[in-house]
């Protein structure tokens, strides 16, 4: 897929200091041909405001410098100028840009950048936007994950957002553009990356308390490591063989976590929370909130409140062992 | 230029000034129907509403100024942020431009002396004062809304939104929706009815068809808000399924109603201060303006167009492709509107002799800003790239150029305009000037890096944001920009508030305006005008013939209207005069019906459905009564 | 100007009616009730628009275990209700022409018929109510709620109408022939408003 020019000449300075300005949500920075037609027109867009724009200011600038003399250069106090400049300027231009503007992006940009119709892709993932946190599902398999999204590098991957509670709204800004998770709709969006990586999205619809950490990323893998990974996300979990980690499992079971949780293979089946079967593989937790290590998981454990106040998981009164030995089992759960 | 008063009118004024006499002291207040007394009780209750949404966004500002901020808990910020946007449209800017400056100069600019029904006009400002208590008083006791200033469901429901704060919202909203459908009726028949024979519409000032234009857009966009407020009411506390999907609701009605009084609301806000923009720069460029009756025409087509473009703020919703295309072509076709106004005014102020006193200042600063607003706006009507931007802070970024810099401004350059109109005093011109430019550096510094902001993926409504997204640097600069902005207003205050005692004192038109309030007194006798003006242009004050014809009229006792509380009747179209109405003096009834209206409100949020039974019963002796008062001469 | 029409001097039946012929155009008050209609009829507006926007995302309308609503007896009562137009533009009438006594008899049973329709209606809307629950279903919430702002400004007019009594037992001044006339118009409003909320409520069985 060729890479999108951007308009060289014409583009201010603030602009290409923009790009690839270090935000990991940059949607001038796209890694797909969606997100790149979707770039490549705001550059166009620009360049046409800011031209508009000076030209404004020029003649601003011309009142200023003519304030004390009545009247246009060359048109004098003419009525019939001055009207037919306000229709040019204020009719008839505008109206061929718009026309211009309405034909390129929303009757040919529009079929590049819709919604992929069932069947088109090469795959479908289901995800399901709850508070606070993205289910994701891949449809014919039996693979449940959480929050983090792989997918196939160079692969058309069809996304079918939903919603289990209030609206949220998918968004990988680097990959295309978002779509909104209503209830009793089932909305699509295509995603194609480019080349491999990790793209951060975000939940963009306001859904509440904790709406500013609902993150998502999106991992492109080469193909073969991502079947290797798609795998094994969709067997159950392994029986811990470490003794520490047994034990956690015991307290997992005995304790409120098997009510919101579910680990395939085990009898917890809890719905309310993230499936927690390999979140050991996932990098982060909470979302993107915090980075899936040992220490930021067992304060999470201890006191999800303080880390993400207003979600739904509660503290649990256990003892800094129990904690301990949570962790090693969740750790041990690849 | 003003009119000179002749001796053998003296009686005459004399009995205008006795009949018109308000009540002294605070039941004078209480109880007023003259438009500008109203004016001013708006003017500052507005402004009041202003200082608190200005706090809620410095609350905001202040939070986000670094990554995990602590100052506000994320109920905390979601309180701030929909109050803020509550606060700002519902409570400041609409009763600003339609309850001031709106109340105070349509009935001089027509030549009248009062407004159509003027208890109702009184009824306006008590409900709308009324209503803010309601809802900041839902505030003070904890219940704030929390879901945004639009509020969608499912999130509003009651499942997801237990807290009483959205009933507030909702049951507020409504009861703030009474006073301004009465305000437009009132400017529309005022507007029809109340002209000064003679004024037939062609030669109306801009402002008035501005105010029209505001008007019809208001009559039809709030009952569409009003059926969706009382549909999440009737969900929350009845158990209504309007908007559940498995009993057959459906989320996305909530979305289509608000939307579309949303849209021509923002039309509401922003035509007022196209009429100010309108009335300032004929003045201060000492021409008329270019290509009045397009201009004209523009005004009331945006307003008109306004109602078929509801559904770009839904483009993310998964609507059908045909339908967001429509959409996306309806919101082009309405830059043209906007357009031709935008170059009328700026060819105006070419081909005129401006004197750049801050009036004008703050009419040019609008017009760079409105065109920044403007040009943001029209790159969302290319659905791929609103799908991708919208939620976003580019987003928050263009509304705000468009109500701070499009709204905003022309109403603290109105503030200035009329200043020596309404006190009688001239305001310290250079601290004016530097006011303006401290909040245009303000405005710029705290709205322009959201633009970028947001293209580089930050969304809205978050209470804070992670430190490693390339964010923060553009944060901390809107943070700083918040406070100059800030500042600048309060330069504006302190000049203005200052000015009030110490300011030099004019005459009657001090700039030369065009329209007829410049011809009567600063500030105006409570009857407006001694004499009923005759007019043959828009340009009211320019025309030397019908200003000495007034003069000669009032000499001659002619279109005087000593008998009562009077002003001229005319037909709809050319004004020609039909009859004299009598106007009532001062009602206690509008004040009283404000309370009953608002112990039915407090009674619903309580759920006592006999208490607002009664209250309502209350409401409608109180009507029968306020009608049985017919108004008589004096 | 001298002779122009100081309209608030009228204080008697024919004086007042004199001061109706003189006129050119629509008083105030006319405009006024016109425009409040504009925003009654635009809620009324939102509301049919939003049971056929929740009737075309359904499958079954009315759902499954609701009875599509029997024609007969909306309709009579609508007709009664359309039918008390009549006596309310001879009030009308009768007050143009002068005739305080024969306009207050007309308005007298206006109000009887209209009464008596809203006694009608409401007997239906209990009916409605213990057969389904507004609080089951979206068809539920709609119906009852279009019915019952319908009858809420029915119930409205009504108190327009007792207050219209009250004041013309007394005189038949300017302001009354004016309010005469635009509640005369209100009721012209809600009876249109009838007809199309009585065809909307029996979509399911036409």
């Amino acid at each position: 897929m060729a890479r999108i020019r951007r308009p060289g000449l014409l583009v201010p300075a603030a602009a290409l200091a923009l790009s690839g300005c270090g935000s990991p949500q940059d949607t001038l920075d796209p890694h797909s041909p969606q997100s790149g037609d979707i770039a490549a027109l705001w550059w166009w867009m620009l360049a046409v405001a800011g031209a508009v724009f000076l030209g404004a200011l020029a003649m601003l600038g011309l009142a200023w410098l003519r304030r004390s003399r009545r009247g246009l250069p060359f048109f004098g106090e003419s009525e019939r100028a001055t009207t037919g400049l306000v229709v040019a300027f204020g009719m008839v231009i505008p109206a061929t840009v718009l026309v211009a503007l309405f034909g390129v992006a929303d009757l040919y940009l529009i079929k590049r950048t819709s919604a992929p119709a069932a069947g088109s892709s090469a795959m479908t993932v289901d995800v399901v936007g709850h508070q606070w946190f993205w289910e994701v599902r891949y449809p014919g398999t039996r693979a449940v994950t959480a929050n983090e999204i792989h997918i196939p590098a160079r692969t058309p991957v069809r996304v079918v957002a939903t919603t289990a509670d209030v609206i949220h709204s998918f968004w990988v800004p680097e990959l295309n553009r978002k779509v909104d998770t209503i209830p009793g709709q089932r909305n699509s969006v295509l995603l194609y990356a480019d080349e491999p990586g990790t793209y951060r999205g975000q939940c963009a619809e306001f859904c509440g308390l904790q709406h500013a950490h609902m993150g998502l990323a999106v991992v492109a893998q080469p193909r073969a490591r991502f079947r290797a990974w798609l795998e094994r996300q969709a067997r159950p979990a392994a029986p811990p063989s470490a003794a520490r980690a047994r034990r956690g499992r015991r307290v997992f079971m005995a304790n409120a976590c098997s009510d919101c949780h579910t680990i395939r293979g085990t009898p917890a089946q809890g719905k309310v929370g993230p499936d927690l079967t390999h979140v050991a593989g996932r990098s982060t937790l909470a979302a993107l909130t915090i980075p899936n290590a040992p220490r930021e998981l067992a304060a999470w454990i201890r006191d999800p409140q303080a880390v993400k106040p207003g979600n739904r998981m509660p503290g649990l009164r256990l003892s800094p062992r129990q904690v301990g030995e949570l962790v090693a089992y969740l750790e041990h759960l690849r | 230029m003003a009119i000179a008063v002749p001796r053998e009118a003296g009686p005459r004024i004399e009995r205008l000034e006795r009949i018109w006499r308000e009540r002294p002291g605070v039941m004078g207040w209480l109880t007023t129907t003259d438009h500008k007394r109203i004016a001013i009780l708006y003017l500052f209750t507005s402004l009041a509403f202003f200082a608190a949404g200005g706090v809620e966004a410095l609350l905001i500002r202040t939070q986000l100024i670094r990554p995990d901020n602590g100052l506000l808990t994320p109920s905390g910020f979601d309180q701030a942020m929909t109050m803020h946007g509550v606060t700002m449209i519902f409570l400041f800017v609409i009763p600003m431009s339609i309850g001031a400056f709106g109340n105070y100069l349509v009935p001089l600019m027509i030549g009248a002396r009062d407004m159509a029904f003027p208890r109702l006009n009184a009824a306006s400002y008590w409900i709308f004062l009324a209503s803010g208590l309601f809802i900041y008083g839902g505030v003070a006791a904890g219940h704030a809304p929390t879901a945004g200033w639009f509020d969608y469901v499912p999130l509003a429901s009651k499942q997801f939104s237990p807290d009483s704060g959205i009933d507030f919202y909702a049951l507020g909203l409504i009861f703030n929706g009474i006073s301004s459908t009465a305000a437009a009726i009132n400017f529309i028949v005022t507007i029809f009815k109340l002209r000064a024979p003679g004024m037939s519409l062609n030669r109306m000032p801009l402002f008035c068809y501005a105010f029209l234009a505001v008007s019809f857009a208001l009559v039809f966009a709030l009952p569409a808000l009003t059926c969706a407020l009382l549909m999440l009411e009737a969900d929350r506390l009845l158990g209504f399924q309007f908007f559940e999907v498995a009993r057959g609701g459906d989320t996305i009605l909530w979305q289509n109603l608000f939307w579309i009084f949303g849209h021509p609301e923002v039309y509401v806000i922003i035509l007022p201060a196209f009429g100010i923009a309108t009335s300032i720069i004929p003045t201060f460029v000492r021409r008329r303006m270019v290509a009045f009756p397009l201009v004209a025409l523009a005004e009331i087509l945006v307003a008109f167009i306004g109602f078929g473009v509801w559904a770009h703020h839904m483009f993310a919703v998964g609507l059908s492709q045909v339908t967001t295309i429509y959409f996306a072509a309806a919101s082009l076709i309405i830059v043209i509107p906007s357009g031709i106004q935008l170059f009328a005014w700026i060819t105006t102020i070419v081909t005129g002799t401006p004197r750049f006193k801050t009036p004008l200042l703050w009419i040019v600063g609008f017009i760079v800003l409105f065109i920044i607003g403007g040009l943001s706006g029209i790159t969302f009507a290319a659905i791929p790239f609103d799908q991708q931007l919208t939620d976003t802070y580019y987003v928050v970024a263009h509304f705000h150029y468009v109500i701070f810099g499009a709204a905003v401004f022309p109403i603290l350059g109105g503030l200035f305009y009329w200043f020596p109109k309404v006190t009688g005093r001239m305001y310290h011109e250079r601290w004016g000037q530097a006011s303006f430019w401290v909040t245009f550096a303000g405005m710029n510094l705290t709205f322009f890096p959201m633009h970028i902001v947001g293209l580089l993926g930050m969304p809205r409504r978050q209470y804070t944001y992670p430190p490693d997204m390339g964010w923060t640097g553009y944060n901390v600069i809107e943070s700083i920009g918040a406070y100059v902005l800030a500042a600048g207003l309060l330069m504006v205050a302190v000049n203005l508030v200052v000015s009030c005692f110490r300011g030099a004192r004019v005459g009657n038109d001090p700039w030369e305006g065009d329209t007829l309030e410049w011809s009567t007194s600063s500030p105006p006798p409570a009857y407006n005008y001694a004499v009923i003006p005759r007019v043959t242009s828009p340009y009211a004050m320019w025309d030397r013939e019908d200003r000495e014809a007034d003069v000669e009229n009032l000499a001659a006792g002619e279109k005087v209207l000593e008998q009562g509380h009077e002003t001229p009747a005319v037909t709809a179209v050319d004004a020609e005069w039909d009859e004299i109405l009598e106007m009532p003096s001062s009602s206690p009834w509008p004040p009283v019906l404000a309370l009953a209206i608002s112990g039915v409100f407090a009674m619903v949020i309580l759920k006592q459905w006999i208490a607002a039974g009664v209250f309502l019963v209350a409401a409608f002796v109180v009507l029968g009564a306020w009608h049985g008062k017919e108004p008589q001469e004096a | 100007m001298s002779d122009v029409t100081r309209s608030m001097e009228a204080g008697a039946a024919g004086v007042a009616a004199r001061v109706e012929r003189r006129r050119r155009s629509m008083p105030s008050g006319w405009w006024g009730m016109a425009l409040l209609i504009a925003t009654e009829f635009t809620l009324f507006a939102s509301l049919i628009a939003s049971y056929f926007y929740l009737r075309f995302q359904a499958s079954t309308w009315p759902p499954a275990g609701i009875e599509p609503p029997s024609i007969t007896l909306p309709a009579v009562f609508t007709g009664i209700l359309v039918a008390s137009c009549a006596p309310v533009y001879g009030a009308v009438r009768m007050a143009r022409a002068g005739r305080r006594p024969a306009a207050w008899g007309l308005l007298a049973v206006a109000l009887l018929v209209q009464g008596a329709y809203l006694g009608l209606q409401l007997w239906l809307f209990v009916d409605d109510l213990n057969t389904f629950s507004p609080a089951d279903t979206a068809y539920g919430s709609i119906y009852f709620a279009l019915l019952g702002i319908h009858h809420v400004h029915v119930a409205v007019g009504l108190l327009l109408d007792l207050w219209l009594l009250g004041v013309l037992a007394f005189a038949l001044t300017n302001y009354r022939l004016i309010a005469l006339r635009v509640i005369a118009m209100y009721w012209y409003f809600v009876a249109s408003v009838a007809v199309l909320v009585l065809l909307t409520q029996l979509y399911p069985s036409l």
